[in-house]
């Protein structure tokens, strides 16, 4: 049936769309490009937060935080935790994931209670893993007493190098959930067909998962990995609420390092400054990796 | 082009007129303020009596402006800087400030306090206990931005049953630096528990503890007689920093994280037998661990050897108002005076944690309303510890060794700096000589960026 044509009142498909997507740009443009701009600006000034004046002082804020050697530190350690997140979540997300992907009976509820450490906000995880990690009394140290694997309690937050442990292991308890909900999607459609016909050739289950299901998921992977690139490199609050970047600065990673520059140091443009160094990074970074992936597929 | 009107008789008279007719409308409007509705933010740091304090407040509202409630909003310590300069800067600050006094001075300086001179006259300039001043709160070439709410020191605080079990025999008080070195690791080796315990996190508390031990060893870290220079890098900040490093293996190792309320818990849980605390660990302990409480006492701190000098940390914590986007200055100071002037009030707000909260009236100390609280009948040594003899050897960062008041110190904190240098010491294992000098040039450039603070 032909609708009629020719009111005023009436728009095209592309019109309809334009004002479907009105909404999302306004709350975009303004929650969004204009602070990321305002920040980028903020960077070459110098403003102090009781006054409202700002004075600019060119590339003085980066030259500021690139002779820290905080920034340095953090830096290395926002690559560390970053890495090391995305390594535990891709691999552990993709098990999970397989195991979610059998058809057993109640599977669903499995499925379902995986989205727990996902829902739970990150403030009620992060004190609840604090209590957890405490030395003398948390669940932690306890199951590890208890099994004999320890003879003294682990001072989990108060070492460095563990207090880099619990927030990764934090960071990939609470978002390898993500990672499961993209792989498990991606591997329902994998046609069936595709493993018969490996069986058929005599293909076991692991050259299965190698030559048909690994290059299925490689598209999925490779958007997850991005994503959760850049969620984890500028995460704040799970490394705040967590250790607060201590002992010392030991688990500072970039974004702990510009709220620091920010509210204690009260040098907002030096923040700012840290911020655009991190957009830059990630920024580079993507385009790079998925480009790699595009020449690798080519 | 609009010409330029020449002043006639006529027109100034015009003039006149109007401005009587807006002054004439703005009277009433001054009436109204007691008509005024709304919450009054008033933050105060963890504890109960800030509560007490504002139902002083929430009483006089009902009286003069019975739209107005009063409410605290409590932040726990290692926030309230963030938390004042991100709301400061937003111009959404609370409309009333409890806060400790380096932190108040660099506000006043930075201009974002109302002064408060004609309220120190209304409340009684005459009332302060001897050695003490109301500059100590904080006042700021010539006038007086803050309002005394209590003094509260850290002390040594000890368990003498532990002290006996390890067999330390020379009284606490008797101590010198060496000694309570001796008693910590006498204390762990022959007890279950760890010697001392104070906070080494990169937060607030440590600086608190390493300023107190600093200007006991005879140093700190600006020179209030010149121009506020930077004199830390000295060899009492080396042997400070190298004291410390001796008493951590007497701490339990989470020290190292540890902020404020740790270090009661380190005590209140039976895990350490000394600590460097302010009251409130003694409320605590009753409150979750009556036995333990029984055996503790407070005492002024170990003496250092060569300069026999034992400061401590006294807080001078005060009331300040925000002047900038602040609609309830006028109530705020109003209720201010009226909970200040109050003995009762002063009395309600000394016994909700005692000993933590010091009075700071002569009156209330020598009100006998003043000892009807249950702890003065095991714990009135204690007590008078942290009331009188506390403020004979009271220092902060923001007032070094009581000789100047510094609006530098509040930056300091805010960034951990001496938290941070001991940190190097103890995490970093670097020698106490080269956290020193990180020390120093941090202060330096804290200096250099806010010289206009110092005027």
């Amino acid at each position: 049936m032909e609708l009629p044509r020719g009111r005023a009142w009436e728009l095209s498909d592309r019109q309809l769309g334009i004002l479907f997507l009105l909404p999302f740009a306004v709350v975009s443009c303004l929650f969004v490009i204009y602070p990321a701009l305002e920040a980028v600006r903020l960077a070459f000034y110098e403003k102090l937060p009781f006054q409202r004046t700002l004075t600019f002082v060119g590339l003085d804020n980066f030259r500021y935080v690139f002779a820290d050697p905080v920034f340095w530190a953090a830096l290395r350690q926002t690559v560390v935790w970053t890495l090391a997140s995305i390594v535990l979540q891709t691999v552990f997300g993709v098990g999970i994931a397989l195991l979610l992907n059998q058809t057993l009976r109640g599977i669903n509820v499995f499925r379902g209670l995986l989205l727990f450490p996902y829902m739970v906000p990150t403030v009620v995880i992060a004190l609840i893993w604090r209590w957890m990690f405490n030395p003398e009394f948390g669940v932690v140290n306890a199951v590890l007493r208890g099994s004999g694997l320890i003879s003294a309690p682990i001072y989990w937050l108060a070492t460095p190098l563990w207090a880099m442990v619990s927030t990764i292991l934090l960071n990939v308890w609470k978002f390898t959930p993500f990672v499961v909900i993209c792989v498990l999607a991606r591997l329902q459609v994998i046609p069936l067909e595709l493993y018969e016909a490996a069986a058929v050739d005599g293909a076991g289950a692991w050259r299965a998962f190698l030559h048909i299901t690994l290059p299925q998921l490689k598209t999925v992977l490779a958007l997850v990995v991005v994503f959760r690139t850049i969620w984890t490199f500028n995460k704040f609050e799970e490394i705040y609420l967590l250790t607060r970047g201590g002992p010392g600065t030991a688990t500072f990673n970039l974004a702990v390092y510009a709220f620091e520059q920010a509210t204690a140091n009260l040098k907002l443009g030096a923040a700012a400054a840290t911020g655009v160094v991190m957009l830059t990074v990630l920024f580079g970074g993507s385009v790079l990796y998925l480009w790699l992936i595009q020449q690798e597929e080519a | 082009m609009r010409r330029r009107e020449r002043l006639t008789r006529r027109r100034f008279l015009r003039w006149a007129a109007s401005g009587a007719g807006a002054a004439a409308f703005r009277l009433p409007a001054a009436t109204l303020a007691a008509e005024k509705t709304g919450t009054v933010r008033v933050w105060g740091e963890p504890g109960p009596y800030g509560a007490v304090a504002v139902d002083g407040m929430n009483e006089w509202a009902q009286q003069h402006a019975p739209g107005l409630r009063f409410a605290i909003e409590t932040l726990p310590w290692s926030d309230v800087y963030p938390k004042l300069m991100t709301d400061l800067a937003a111009g959404r600050p609370p409309h009333c400030i409890s806060v400790e006094s380096p932190i108040a001075f660099q506000l006043m300086a930075e201009g974002l306090l109302e002064p408060v001179d004609d309220l120190v006259q209304k409340i009684g300039r005459t009332r302060l206990i001897p050695a003490a001043r109301w500059e100590y709160w904080g006042a700021w070439k010539g006038r007086q931005y803050i309002l005394p709410a209590h003094h509260q020191a850290h002390l040594l605080v000890v368990r003498t049953d532990i002290l006996r079990e390890a067999g330390v025999t020379k009284p606490p008080g008797d101590w010198d630096w060496n000694d309570q070195l001796a008693a910590a690791q006498r204390i762990k080796a022959k007890t279950k528990l760890y010697g001392l315990c104070f906070a080494l996190g990169r937060n607030l508390a440590t600086d608190y503890y390493v300023i107190s031990l600093l200007h006991s060893a005879g140093g700190r870290m600006f020179d209030a007689d010149a121009k506020f220079q930077v004199v830390f890098d000295s060899p009492a900040a080396v042997e400070t920093f190298e004291y410390i490093r001796e008493l951590f293996p007497t701490m339990p190792p989470g020290a190292v994280g540890y902020s404020f309320l740790d270090v009661v818990d380190s005590m209140v849980t039976g895990q350490t037998a000394m600590v460097f605390y302010w009251g409130r660990v003694f409320g605590r302990a009753a409150e979750i661990n009556p036995d333990l409480f029984k055996g503790m006492e407070a005492y002024q701190h170990a003496r250092h050897p060569r300069t026999g000098k034992r400061y401590n940390w006294n807080d001078f914590q005060g009331w300040a108002i925000p002047k900038d986007n602040n609609p309830y200055v006028a109530e705020v100071r109003q209720a201010l005076t009226h909970v200040l002037s109050s003995k009762e009030w002063a009395i309600r707000y000394v016994h909700s944690l005692v000993p933590n909260v010091s009075p700071v009236f002569q009156d209330v100390v020598q009100d006998p309303r003043l000892l009807q609280h249950p702890f003065f009948a095991t714990k009135r040594r204690t007590i008078f510890e942290y009331y009188t003899e506390a403020l004979k050897h009271a220092s902060n960062s923001g007032n070094e060794l009581l000789r100047g008041i510094n609006p530098l110190a509040g930056i300091v904190h805010g960034r951990s700096i001496l938290a941070q240098g001991i940190e190097k010491v103890i995490l970093d294992k670097q020698p106490a000589g080269d956290a020193v000098k990180w020390v120093q040039q941090q202060l330096e450039a804290i200096r250099r960026e806010h010289l206009r603070l110092l005027g």
